[in-house]
């Protein structure tokens, strides 16, 4: 196939894709979504006007292509059917940071642009295999109730960031920021182990009502984070008394945020297929991670996905009530 | 008894899958379900579990509506969640009696890797070993024997036998007639969403002869025709 069509014919395939994505969601939260889209476009914008700021943007644009590259699943039918399998990865690269390509260059911000643009070169000329083609099993994953299969694959998935990110907090915890970043980490890794739907059948066997699965779901992932945390908690009340609410506080927006990705699963729920709409979605959750005006939405939405799951799940559940 | 009383099921107006179907099953039996492709089959067995919404019709169980909590069921196709292993998998199903590690002395299944890594035939037989695990007192096994080997073939075919004895019902559908008249009681042919035949073992010699001879019938001038 000439390598110019097969690049066109893959972003045409892209689009739509993207476009099927975009009209799962619905007109209220695209606008809500375009909002969020220009804030972020402002602040990459701001950003990328100076050093360092430029060198971060394109190192955490880097971070993203390379996750997206590692873990991305149609590699091996890229590589069989097409002969310039890396123009595609190339492109679509290009394609996704694009923006950010952009506004380096209008920022005259040469250095950065340059590391971007030979990473992406790179990555796309790598064949990475994801780590999670191992089987890790650790004395971590017995520990966890089988029922929480989304953390015994997360913990799988993440074990050498996690249990470092843990172990460099609760030893570092006598410096003030050191715990709050650690929970933050923490939080952010965990927020990704929702990001994939289970067969039907793993949420028929619990047999339960659609409250009740609900309600242990995240009843489930606030004690499981709880015990992650709670050791971290304690130690920084130790070191830091009088500033006890701060890793409180965060521990309960990180756990409110949490429920709102178990509920936008769910709210999005198909067996055997991941829904863009909740991926899309449960982005505004990661995001208000960092954007706290977007809290009281997340909470809002919450309401709301917690009756669009019950509508969902209805379905498979109906038999337990 | 299980009893569907005037099932019908459409996907959209214009096409009714399954249509005033009415069919009996006795329990401790096993019940073979055959039909061309497209007939219904796996609709049939999607309602039967209960999957579907159905336009109307009842389906009852011992005169209580059937529900999940009687049934286990195998699809055609089997989908896992990513990075889990098999012996995870197996962990979600509740039964403190079932013993793994010897069921698994039947299937030689890697437990403790992932199941990304599995063969469709492996997938296939995991499935089977939570259907096991889960003890409920009816089985649907959609296509159970597809994909995998002889040996596994005879294996399951003597753990169904066995599993009847013990007052299990088990509805199974296959497009190999031969696998259906050697492991049940009762084969009901579905065709165009009805049951048109049902049949029991002591007939199930005319019925394939039947049926064979029926297809042959239908074809036979139009293959004729390209082949001359």
């Amino acid at each position: 196939m000439n390598g110019h069509y097969m690049v066109e014919a893959f972003l045409k395939i892209r689009f739509k894709q993207l476009y099927r994505g975009l009209t799962g969601i619905g007109l209220f939260r695209i606008v809500f979504l375009v909002l969020l889209f220009a804030y972020l476009l402002l602040f990459l914008f701001a950003s990328t006007k100076k050093q360092p700021g430029s060198l971060y943007v394109a190192a955490g644009t880097v971070f993203i292509i390379l996750s997206l590259h590692i873990r991305r699943k149609d590699k091996l039918f890229l590589k069989t059917c097409f002969e310039k399998h890396t123009q595609i990865y190339l492109s679509e690269y290009a394609a996704l940071a694009s923006i950010v390509i952009l506004f380096l260059a209008v920022h005259l911000q040469w250095i950065a642009l340059l590391v971007l643009l030979s990473s992406i070169f790179l990555i796309a000329r790598t064949d990475i295999k994801p780590r999670h083609l191992h089987t890790l099993n650790t004395k971590f994953q017995s520990f966890i109730p089988a029922s929480s299969f989304e953390w015994k694959v997360g913990i799988r998935q993440s074990f050498f960031i996690f249990v470092p990110v843990w172990i460099i907090g609760f030893c570092s915890s006598f410096f003030i920021g050191s715990v709050p970043v650690a929970l933050l980490t923490l939080g952010i890794i965990i927020s990704g182990f929702y990001s994939q739907n289970e067969p039907y059948q793993m949420v028929i066997l619990y047999e339960k009502s659609v409250n009740r699965f609900l309600y242990g779901k995240i009843g489930m992932q606030i004690t499981l984070f709880g015990i992650v945390a709670f050791p971290l908690i304690l130690i920084f009340i130790v070191f830091h008394s009088n500033k006890w609410y701060i890793p409180v506080i965060e521990f309960l927006i990180l756990t409110s945020i949490h429920a709102y990705l178990v509920l936008t699963k769910y709210a999005f729920y198909e067996p055997n297929r991941n829904s863009q709409a909740a991926q899309i979605i449960g982005a505004i959750g990661m995001v208000s991670m960092f954007i706290p005006v977007l809290l009281p939405v997340i909470w809002a939405l919450s309401v709301l996905f917690y009756i669009k799951s019950q509508k969902n799940l209805n379905i498979y559940l109906h038999d337990f009530h | 008894m299980i009893s569907i009383k005037d099932l019908t099921i459409s996907y959209d107006k214009q096409s009714t899958v399954i249509d005033s179907l009415d069919l009996s099953m006795e329990e401790n039996s096993i019940h073979g379900i055959v039909g061309l492709n497209g007939a219904g089959k796996t609709t049939l067995l999607n309602a039967i579990y209960g999957l579907i919404k159905m336009d109307s019709g009842e389906i009852h169980r011992a005169d209580q509506k059937i529900t999940k909590r009687d049934i286990s069921y195998l699809t055609t196709e089997n989908y896992f969640y990513s990075n889990i292993t098999g012996r995870e998998y197996i962990g979600l199903f509740r039964n403190v009696r079932f013993d793994l590690d010897k069921w698994n002395e039947l299937f030689s299944l890697p437990l403790d890797e992932l199941i990304d890594h599995y063969s469709t035939g492996m997938k296939k037989k995991l499935v089977l070993l939570s259907i096991l695990k889960q003890d409920k007192p009816v089985l649907i096994l959609d296509e159970p024997f597809n994909g995998l080997d002889m040996e596994t073939c005879r294996i399951i075919r003597s753990i169904l036998l066995r599993l009847k004895e013990r007052e299990k019902t088990i509805i199974i559908t296959s497009h190999i007639m031969e696998t259906l008249t050697n492991l049940c009681d009762y084969i009901h042919y579905l065709e165009y969403g009805k049951i048109v035949l049902t049949t029991d073992k002591t007939h199930f010699q005319e019925f394939e002869d039947t049926l064979f001879k029926s297809i042959e019938n239908k074809n036979i001038g139009l293959i004729t025709e390209l082949i001359d």
